[in-house]
């Protein structure tokens, strides 16, 4: 036997007795199992990096994650509608490939970054982004852009693969148009059929028209196309992510135009819906255009009668519309009508919230949680479009509003906000926080996190921030309950310490949903800034994947 | 691009009949009565005013909406005119000096207290900035660029 059959030989019987080990009942698997994550954000970014721009950018995608935090692959669609001007939009129709990576989470917060290296060398830090997450609980996160480059707010969410959508769904989206103006649509379609879609493009609004949307077979990753969405003028490409059979992330892909939000499945409200199938409902509406048109965030709460035709609505809402100059009085007596059709399409006229007028409405599924996809409890409500035409690119959701006791909003709570603001010379610049901590019953709130802010806006001294702090004593309203303040004017705002920033005191309001599940609003009368965000109660434990104890303070990343 | 605004006049008649269409044909189910908006900038209410720059904010001064502004005096005394966030930023933004007549057109209103012109125009020698659309949403200089200023295209006009 001369020497080179000798060596395939040996090879031969390596990968032999490799095999029979791997068959033998002790042995180890061969194959890492990985859990599937699709995630998606939008924000402004500063690409190409030292240019000065401040643009729109949407960012989804889908990975895979071992349960030691290694992330094994993936895909995304990255888009800010400005590579005319050194921008990015993913190449398609493959878009990014995520080769690498890891989730480093606290297993007691819940709280930690994940990196995605990808193979387009323009996004992140030479094609790595990072990410800053705070998960509420294993199957979803509230998640930030965490390396410099860019700044946003959305969710990581668990995968259930495969999944087939079917049914109604509804669906909003929120971005800029090809001029990079503000645009934001939404409307229902059933899968497999028709639907109907409006629009508010930069005040232009629109509603009613059909189209018919078709959804590709999706991949490996849950990542597929949708044809055939028709807008006034044209045909948006767009991909979606499936996070189950009833929540998708659908991003847009065009270079010249940009818009991310999700489709919702509807179960009876897609064909049973009534006036009575809105209940009592806590809304959240801002701007999902990030800077471009009027920024602004508004929050109400009200109680709904559907005997009458149209049904009506009464209750408060508090509304900052920053660039427009607008601020509502404090718990504003808010009342309207509203319809809904069959198919859980409808519209609802308010008076009360500033400049906030008419809503476009569309119902999703009552026993789906559209906040938090995989979660079983805290469902129902709807998407919501707002047609005023000041307010183009608004988007906002109606949770219904279940628990109202003050004293249920106790425990702990994962936290985020997306904060426009005129601190510095960059106007209507963004920063994002996520947070985590606890809520004492009737007492105090007390958070620590994680703030992006690459813009400088709040010249903390880095443009990521860790280890920030977000204290105050939520006060109940009296007169309305399931809504809480914390104002300057009653010394009790709440209070920041983000490096060494100068912006530590926040006047805020807060709705509660449930106990589950909050929201909070900058109501600023100083006309400077403006913050939307939610906050999400934590179960007891976390047993998350890559939980791999407390983790060291990561180091704050200075501007370059 | 893939999509373009539908405020060019032919795309607009051609969307409104094709949704029509659409609602006469197609969807009596999803028949909805559209609420009706109450409008910021009230076009109905556009007045166009002549003064002398007295100064110009690049950003808003405590008390002022955010945004730039420029302090005009004019013939009814002072007047502070709002070019909101990208007026006087980025390419093609408005330049003016004080000491310059200009001419501006928007709509007077009274926002936290302290009464506004939301300028929408601006006029400075011949030369036409325009600072808000017509529905009072700031237009970015990205915007601005990409419309190359053709604003008759969008559906503008003085």
């Amino acid at each position: 036997m001369n020497r080179k059959a000798y060596g395939i030989l040996l090879v031969i019987t390596f990968l032999a007795v490799g095999f029979l080990t791997s068959c033998s009942s002790n042995s180890t698997p061969l194959i890492i199992p990985t859990t599937p994550f699709a995630f998606y954000l939008s924000g402004q970014d500063a690409l190409p990096a030292g240019s000065g721009n401040v643009n729109f950018y949407a960012l989804a995608g889908a990975v895979t994650i071992t349960p030691t935090g290694k992330v094994t692959a993936g895909e995304q669609d990255y888009n800010d509608a400005n590579s005319a001007n050194g921008g990015v939009t993913s190449p398609e129709p493959g878009g990014d490939l995520i080769t690498g990576g890891s989730l480093t989470v606290d297993s007691t917060t819940g709280q930690g970054t994940l990196t995605l290296i990808t193979n387009n060398p323009a996004l992140g830090v030479n094609g790595t982004e990072t990410l800053g997450v705070q998960f509420v609980n294993d199957d979803h996160a509230l998640i930030t852009q965490f390396d410099g480059s860019a700044t946003s707010s959305g969710s990581l969410d668990l995968q259930t693969l495969p999944s087939t959508p079917s049914g109604g769904f509804a669906f909003t989206l929120a971005g800029v148009d090809p001029d990079l103006d503000p645009v934001a649509i939404g409307g229902v379609f059933s899968i497999g059929g028709s639907g109907t879609i409006d629009i508010n493009d930069d005040g232009s609004v629109l509603t009613g028209t059909a189209f018919t949307p078709v959804l590709s077979t999706p991949d490996a990753f849950g990542r597929g196309t949708i044809s055939g969405v028709t807008v006034p003028g044209g045909t948006i490409a767009v991909n979606y992510y499936i996070v189950g059979a009833e929540a998708v992330r659908i991003i847009d892909v065009d270079a010249t135009d940009s818009l991310v939000g999700s489709a919702f499945g509807q179960g009876t409200n897609a064909t049973a819906a009534t006036n009575a199938s809105l209940s009592g409902s806590v809304l959240a509406i801002s701007n999902g255009s990030n800077g471009y048109g009027s920024e602004f965030g508004a929050l109400g709460q009200f109680a709904t009668n559907s005997t009458p035709t149209p049904a009506t609505f009464t209750g408060v809402g508090d509304s900052n519309e920053l660039d427009n100059g607008v601020l509502s009085g404090l718990a504003s007596s808010i009342s309207g009508t509203y319809s809904i059709a069959a198919n859980g399409y409808g519209s609802l006229t308010i008076g009360g919230l500033g400049d906030i007028t008419a809503l476009q409405v569309y119902l999703t599924d009552p026993a789906l949680n559209i906040s938090d996809p995989n979660n079983t409890s805290g469902g129902g409500g709807g998407l919501v479009l707002d047609l005023d035409d000041s307010l183009a690119g608004g988007l906002g959701v109606l949770i219904p509003q279940t628990d109202t006791t003050s004293t249920d909003f106790n425990g702990n709570y994962a936290a985020g906000w997306q904060n426009f603001n005129y601190f510095t010379e960059c106007g209507d610049c963004e920063s994002d926080m996520v947070a985590q901590g606890s809520m004492a019953s009737g007492g105090a709130l007390s958070l620590t996190g994680l703030v992006s802010d690459p813009f400088e806006t709040l010249t903390a001294g880095a443009i990521t921030e860790t280890g920030a702090t977000f204290t105050g004593t939520p006060a109940a309203d009296p007169n309305n309950a399931g809504r809480f303040s914390m104002l300057s004017a009653n010394e009790n705002e709440l209070t920041t310490v983000i490096g060494t920033s100068e912006w530590s005191s926040w006047d805020v309001v807060m709705y509660q949903a449930s106990a589950g599940q909050l929201f909070w609003l900058n109501y600023d009368d100083t006309d400077t800034s403006v913050f939307l965000g939610p906050l999400e109660q934590q179960p007891s434990s976390l047993t998350l994947p890559a939980a791999i104890g407390p983790v060291a303070k990561p180091q704050t990343r200075q501007k370059p | 691009m893939r999509f373009n605004r539908f405020t060019k006049p032919i795309r607009m008649i051609a969307g409104l009949l094709a949704s029509l269409l659409f609602a006469i044909l197609a969807i009596p189910l999803g028949a909805q009565p559209v609420p009706e908006s109450h409008h910021y900038y009230d076009i109905a209410k556009e007045v166009t005013v002549v003064g002398t720059v007295s100064k110009v904010l690049v950003k808003a001064s405590p008390g002022m909406i955010v945004g730039s502004h420029l302090l005009l005096s004019t013939t009814s005394g002072s007047l502070d005119a709002s070019l909101g966030r990208f007026g006087l930023r980025g390419k093609g933004a408005l330049s003016v000096a004080p000491g310059q007549q200009v001419v501006v057109t928007g709509v007077s209103k009274l926002l936290r207290g302290r009464q506004v012109f939301v300028a929408r125009t601006v006029r400075v020698g011949s030369h036409v900035y325009f600072v808000r659309n017509t529905h009072g949403i700031p237009v970015s200089p990205q915007s601005r660029a990409v419309a190359g200023q053709n604003w008759a295209q969008k559906g503008e006009s003085l």
